[in-house]
């Protein structure tokens, strides 16, 4: 054996060894071998808010994942059952109770119960009374009438307007009466009740969020029937992507706008084509306007972006029940507030700075 | 010489042999990454079916009610359904991964698994 043959064995050994630690990445890519791969997973739940609820995060592994999502699900659940006009839950006092004790008594609630009550008040003064979470009495009307037309369509029924207008008298903001030392609330007036469905869902995305912020995760996306608040950008640090979807069913286009958020930015639409009823071929759906006591049908949708879920899902009400005139001028007064108006025949409009955030 | 030229070659045959290998491996890993339609009723797995082959499925749920899933031209979709709303009907047809079609009264959902993916993460409705 030469010297220069075993020289080279050697060599050539050793660059197998090398390339191969190269390739496998531990002498060049930091450690990256060791750290498991981010992968993205979305969890689909359907008991909750009587919707669909989505939460897309970031994980190593399902069970990590899942880790994440019981948190979030345990708190939704918590706002859930506090939130609830219409169940009864053990050792709980919601909404329900407050209403089955209008004219009564006073109430000891939850303290997110009082806060959500006191946002709704704030968002009340806010849009002149067109997010009026008093207007149960009026509401519940439109709701008996529209269950009995979803599962009777041959049947179908308008409410009268004597009706409306006679359950209008009892939707006074003011009978509302918080008592933040004693924690109670009360309903002044026996025929009142609360509805907080424009109110409700997208303060409770919120409030979660938060509580999801606090905890210190990271690249979440929740979406609440449609309340979608974001928490930082994907993990590989692009924004998260929302679709706004096309109000018209029928069309190909499955999407009318895409939207990037922003960390912390939240977007939600109203619009009439998801909960809604016809009657003789006309499609009523389950937003009212306070001031015609029937439900708004000037726009297809309306979609609005902002920094708080409650207050987006409370503008989105509103503006649906305003003029296109009358709410450009309150959102493009509105800081961090931008909205898009859908016409019936697909026309879109847009405020001042929405397209700064959609997908071109 | 000549040993060396030997001994080069090989060691060549084998570096390369091992880079066809590992990039293989990582290929087949996609690939096995194929489009379903999974179908869950109240949280519980129903059935997955593969979207490139059309086919339709009645997905009966134990109290009578139904919702049927149709699979044409790679897309999955609801094309019938008991329940009152008909939400899951008129939703458009999906097929890029994460998509899903919710009927929420009977708590029925389509999803779809693997392939390829969109670029949005979420949607208003």
């Amino acid at each position: 054996m030469n010297k220069t043959k075993v020289t080279s064995v050697v060599i050539i050994v050793l660059l197998i060894v090398l390339i191969l630690l190269a390739q496998s990445g531990r002498l060049f890519g930091n450690g990256r071998e060791s750290e498991p791969e981010m992968q993205h997973y979305t969890a689909t739940f359907l008991d909750i808010f009587d919707t669909r609820t989505e939460i897309v995060g970031f994980a190593t592994s399902e069970e990590e994942f899942r880790k994440q999502a019981d948190v979030v699900k345990e708190r939704l659940v918590y706002y859930n059952n506090l939130y609830d006009i219409y169940n009864d839950y053990e050792g709980v006092n919601n909404i329900k109770t407050i209403n089955d004790n209008a004219g009564i008594a006073p109430v000891e609630v939850d303290e997110e119960i009082i806060n959500l009550l006191k946002f709704s008040k704030e968002m009340y003064d806010l849009t002149d009374g067109r997010v009026n979470i008093a207007m149960g009495s009026v509401l519940s009307i439109w709701h008996e009438h529209r269950e009995y037309g979803s599962e009777n369509p041959e049947r179908a029924t308008l409410p009268e307007l004597s009706e409306l207008e006679a359950a209008n008298a009892h939707t006074n903001i003011d009978d509302l009466i918080i008592d933040e030392e004693a924690h109670t609330v009360y309903l002044a007036d026996p025929e009142m009740s609360l509805d907080v469905g424009s109110t409700g869902k997208g303060y409770a995305c919120q409030r979660v969020m938060d509580y999801c912020r606090e905890q210190g995760m990271d690249h979440l996306l929740l979406s609440l029937g449609g309340n979608i608040s974001g928490i930082g950008t994907r993990y590989d640090g692009s924004s998260f992507r929302v679709a706004i979807q096309n109000p018209d069913l029928d069309s190909e286009e499955e999407y009318i706008e895409k939207v990037d958020l922003e960390d912390g930015q939240c977007v939600v639409s109203s619009g009439d084509y998801q909960r809604y009823y016809v009657v003789d071929g006309k499609v009523y759906c389950h937003i009212i306007n306070p001031d015609t006591l029937f439900p708004a049908d000037t726009f297809a949708a309306v979609s609005i972006i902002t920094k708080d879920s409650g207050k987006a899902d409370a503008l989105s009400t509103a503006l649906y029940n305003m003029s296109l005139e009358e709410g450009m001028e309150f959102v493009n007064a509105q800081p961090d507030v931008e909205a898009m108006w859908v016409f019936h025949d697909g026309k879109k409009v847009y405020s001042d700075h929405f397209e700064e955030s959609t997908v071109k | 010489m000549k040993r060396n030229d030997v001994i080069l070659i090989i060691v060549i045959l084998v570096l390369t042999f091992g880079f066809v290998i590992a990039s293989g491996y990582r290929q087949s890993r996609r690939a096995v990454d194929h489009a379903m339609a999974v179908v869950t009723v109240d949280g519980e797995e129903y059935g997955r079916y593969p979207l490139d082959e059309d086919r339709t499925e009645r997905i009966e749920l134990d109290n009578g009610a139904y919702n049927v899933l149709t699979i044409a031209g790679g897309e999955a979709s609801v094309s019938e359904a008991s329940c009152r709303d008909q939400i899951c009907v008129h939703h458009f047809h999906i097929h890029y991964a994460g998509d899903t079609i919710v009927c929420l009264p009977n708590k029925v959902v389509v999803e779809i698994v693997g392939g390829e993916a969109d670029d949005v993460d979420a949607a208003t409705h």
